[in-house]
């Protein structure tokens, strides 16, 4: 198996893992947000009726073991503008 | 015929708006009206605000897009946890592709930059059509190849040549001439994180090379546009 692969799997399974908690999670699971992973680091879209609930589904991805970094695009009243650029910190990580 | 004579008049205008959308692809427009009108046929309208997520990389591939009217850009997020644009795209474009012919997952992320209407072709269905049609299979070749090609030319701008020289390339690249001037309009979404982004830099590197040009007499920066003041002085540093 080559590393691309390898990485590949180990997002998908990332990606899995971060669903699952959402459908988990009782004020996340009706939104049906959307999730990619690449390079462990999660990508999160959809829609959230509060910053709250937008700022909850951010720390769900990323109390997940293995991800990084969470790039959330997820709109909301008040929240950024999921279009905007994102540069995260990721020493040490 | 019957088929034809009997679609609802919905239907019909669908298959021309898509067929009219076709003729403005790359390389689609020459393909047999057949081929056309089958893509035609499994293509689906969609529309997205500005600033809508159309998808997020890591995302499993699930359909291809044309893009029929606006402009969205696909970035990519660096194993460092930086952006880095890798294309924007407007009308006539195809986007997704890469990753459904590949069978991977979305490698960069696609956003609406304006309200964009757009046309979704599931994979499975664009899988179909190409083993079908081999003119739509040799179409696709030569689009994939010319993304290879602009990948080549993306990792040689951002690995040989200084922010100033990747700078003038663009600012070049997107001048139009107004009002009797060479200008870089800035639509409300070219910001300049946005600028720092598609070269892949940061927004303070970005300003100190914008300011080198300035300095240099090689362009002005106006509240909405870049004014090329020489044209022939830019180019020369875009060859550094």
């Amino acid at each position: 198996m080559s590393q691309n692969s390898m990485e590949h799997s180990v997002d998908e399974r990332l990606r899995a893992a971060v669903l699952q908690a959402f459908e988990a999670d009782g004020q996340i699971a009706p939104l049906n947000l959307r999730v990619g992973v690449l390079n462990g680091i999660a990508h999160l879209a959809g829609c959230a009726p509060s910053t709250d609930v937008w700022a909850a589904a951010g720390q769900v991805a990323a109390s997940i073991p293995g991800v990084r970094g969470v790039v959330n695009r997820i709109a909301a009243p008040g929240a950024p503008s999921p279009a905007r650029t994102v540069n995260l910190n990721l020493e040490n990580k | 015929m019957s088929t034809l004579t009997s679609c609802p008049p919905y239907e019909l205008q669908r298959l021309a708006r898509a067929k009219n959308v076709l003729d403005r692809v790359r390389h689609f427009a020459e393909l047999p009206d057949e081929v056309r009108a089958a893509i035609a046929g499994a293509a689906i309208p969609r529309h997205f605000e500005a600033g809508q997520v159309i998808y997020l990389e890591g995302e499993p591939a699930t359909a291809l897009y044309i893009l029929e009217s606006g402009w969205v850009k696909a970035t990519r997020m660096s194993p460092e946890g930086r952006e880095q644009a890798m294309l924007f795209l407007k009308s006539g474009e195809i986007f997704g592709d890469v990753a459904v012919f590949t069978d991977t997952s979305y490698p960069g992320t696609v956003v609406a930059l304006e309200p964009v209407n757009v046309w979704v072709i599931q994979k499975s269905a664009i899988l179909e059509l190409v083993a079908r049609y081999p003119e739509l299979a040799q179409a696709v070749i030569r689009r994939l190849g010319e993304r290879v090609l602009y990948y080549v030319g993306l990792v040689e701008d951002l690995s040989l040549r200084s922010v100033e020289a990747r700078l003038a390339n663009t600012l070049l690249k997107h001048a139009e001439m107004s009002g009797g001037r060479l200008a870089v309009p800035r639509r409300a979404w070219t910001t300049f994180d946005e600028m720092a982004t598609r070269l892949g830099t940061v927004r303070d590197v970005l300003s100190r090379a914008l300011r080198t040009l300035d300095d240099e007499g090689l362009l002005r920066v106006e509240r909405h546009e870049i004014v090329i003041l020489d044209p022939h002085g830019l180019a020369a540093r875009g060859n550094l």
